[in-house]
């Protein structure tokens, strides 16, 4: 802030040094057509490449969900819907939707609600907050193959911890990974180790911008603690609990990394994500139109959630003119 | 604002401790593995430290794949990205931020679109466009899909925008050009942004595992990520080396851990400050 208000200093100090009459208005007109292209010239790298890389392929992947083909036929067969008929009728396929589904579910219900909480006890301001804050963030920014070898190895059926643990209170060794009802919980775990703390992270934010008063006059009017939080703290963080239901959608069917070192998506399809399908479909089986279909799936499915995004984020990010 | 009784401190602390824990444990087996033999990890007598460790275990790790080549890929194509988009999204974010012109909001509006859109739907077009041009396995096929960056350049105009706009507009009045007010007055102000995008950025690219694992298929242009995967798939002879694959698990961890704990505040900053501002 600080050095901030130096520059204006210096760039005040500079217009006075420079000590000519500046005619305001005749150079602003004349400036107006040459920043209107400097401002095209300067979006042209960014739009170039994120044409190239982002567009192109958004148009490219919905023509070949239009054709049966693989990356080594010359000649692919134009087949219209089929791909996508033949999607809705694979089981594989629905159960992937299904699993991405799930996980999208029990991450909202578990790691919002867990990120809630301890945003809420980080906002105590107690000893050693600053600790707490980085033990629960870290995991974020751990590559998650390396975040899914160590469940994978915490997780094992006769050597991991949690089955030791477990055996202590007399509970028979489960089969975490190699279970079809246990393996997609499984790579939730790590999502939810991972995220927790991101979400989090997000609450504290959304906390510090609640107005301390309105809780205080609730509990001046002899609401408790729990009270205050339910009737004034929440309804004022709804802003913030919509962008993180959003980007918990999102993030799970994203979700790639853990299952494909954990469990490849197995045991029987019971853990396949819908980006795992289309890794599968695409790049082990050369099936590119299911698993172009697919992904223009995918693409209808995420753009539907980031259109909410944006609407609801028009009320709070800035948007200045 | 009413203290917080002792009561509800005390439980308050009981409930974080306990996280704090849950959220360490996989950190201390991790070590905990790493340093153990073989024969401790799969010894049916449960013991949750360690009866016998063997500094070993890293040296044999570290020569039992090309590592210095895995690490060179992924710090160098992660730092090329870094470097690409912090000058693709200042350019497009100085653009977005100070200079007027028409059809702004609708390129705005196409940003935040293409950054929702994941790798993982758009890798075979991606794919084959790279690999028409012959750049399959190289540098440019981990470099390239990422110099553009509609995230950066949301990041980097969240981050302008806490310039006055009085300060541009009095050196346009001094016949500054867009050029000599970006360099000297945008860039030096909106150090912290810059920052938190090379750090994020960095970050997420070093620990991607897919468009890697997608884009390139030999040793020598294998990354970090991808190498980690590799110890899953030696259950051949001498059946899985959990010990060493912790090891890998704990080399691959430690530039991320080491940049996290420096500049943390410019993480949390990156994150608090897409979500909510104002």
């Amino acid at each position: 802030m600080k050095k901030m208000a130096q520059n204006i200093e210096d760039v005040v100090a500079d217009s006075a040094s420079a000590g000519r009459v500046v005619p305001r208005r005749l150079p602003r007109i004349a400036n107006r057509k040459q920043t209107a292209i400097a401002g095209f010239v300067l979006m042209a790298p960014s739009l170039v490449f994120i044409g190239l890389f982002v567009m192109v392929p958004i148009v490219y992947v919905v023509y070949l969900s239009l054709y049966k083909s693989n990356l080594l036929t010359p000649h692919p067969k134009f087949v219209f819907l089929q791909n996508y008929v033949q999607l809705f009728t694979d089981v594989d396929f629905l159960g992937s939707l299904k699993n991405s589904a799930l996980l999208s579910g029990g991450m909202l219900f578990l790691s919002l609600p867990i990120g809630c909480l301890l945003a809420a006890l980080l906002n105590m301001r107690l000893k050693g907050t600053k600790f707490y804050r980085t033990v629960f963030f870290a995991p974020y920014v751990l590559p998650l193959v390396g975040s899914g070898l160590v469940f994978t190895l915490l997780l094992d059926k006769d050597n991991g911890l949690v089955n030791h643990v477990l055996a202590l209170v007399g509970v028979p060794p489960i089969n975490w990974l190699g279970s079809s009802h246990t393996a997609l919980l499984s790579v939730m775990l790590v999502s939810l180790w991972q995220y927790s703390g991101y979400y989090m992270l997000i609450f504290l934010a959304g906390l510090q911008n609640v107005p301390q008063s309105l809780v205080e006059a609730c509990q001046v009017d002899g609401g408790g603690r729990l009270k205050s939080f339910i009737h004034v703290t929440l309804p004022n963080l709804t802003p913030t609990i919509f962008f993180c239901a959003v980007v918990c959608i999102i993030q799970s069917f994203q979700a790639f990394d853990q299952v494909y070192v954990m469990t490849d998506g197995g045991p029987n399809n019971a853990s396949s994500t819908l980006t795992y399908y289309i890794f599968h479909k695409g790049f082990q089986m050369y099936d590119i139109g299911s698993s172009a279909a697919a992904s223009v799936i995918l693409l209808i499915l995420l753009s539907i959630l980031s259109l909410i995004q944006i609407r609801l984020g028009r009320r709070w990010v800035v948007e200045e003119s | 604002m009413k203290k917080f009784a002792k009561l509800e401190r005390t439980s308050a602390h009981v409930v974080l401790i306990i996280a704090a824990i849950l959220a360490l444990i996989p950190v201390y087996w991790m070590v905990r593995s790493a340093l153990a033999t073989n024969t401790d990890i799969f010894d049916p007598h449960f013991h949750p430290w360690l009866v016998d460790f063997d500094w070993r275990n890293f040296a044999q790790a570290w020569s039992s794949q090309p590592f210095p080549i895995f690490f060179l890929n992924s710090i160098a194509s992660s730092f090329l990205i870094v470097l690409c988009q912090l000058v693709t999204s200042t350019l497009a974010a100085y653009s977005l931020a100070f200079v007027e012109y028409r059809g702004k909001s609708v390129v705005f509006f196409c940003i935040l679109l293409a950054m929702m859109v994941p790798m993982q739907a758009t890798f075979i077009p991606i794919y084959s466009m790279l690999s028409s041009v012959h750049l399959i396995n190289t540098y440019g096929a981990l470099v390239l899909p990422f110099v553009g960056s509609a995230f950066g350049i949301f990041l980097l105009r969240q981050g302008f925008a806490s310039i006055p706009k009085e300060m541009i507009r009095a050196a346009r009045i001094d016949g500054a050009s867009e050029y000599r007010i970006l360099w000297s007055i945008v860039l030096p102000n909106a150090k912290p942004a810059l920052i938190t995008l090379a750090l994020l950025n960095f970050v997420y690219h070093y620990n991607d595992l897919f468009w890697p694992l997608v884009a390139t298929n030999t040793t020598n242009m294998r990354v970090v990520p991808v190498a980690l995967t590799y110890f899953l798939n030696q259950d051949a002879g001498e059946g899985l080396q959990w010990n060493h694959m912790m090891d890998a698990a704990i080399f691959a961890v430690l530039p991320v851990i080491i940049l996290f704990l420096f500049g943390q505040r410019y993480f949390v900053r990156g994150v608090a400050g897409t979500s909510i501002k104002g």
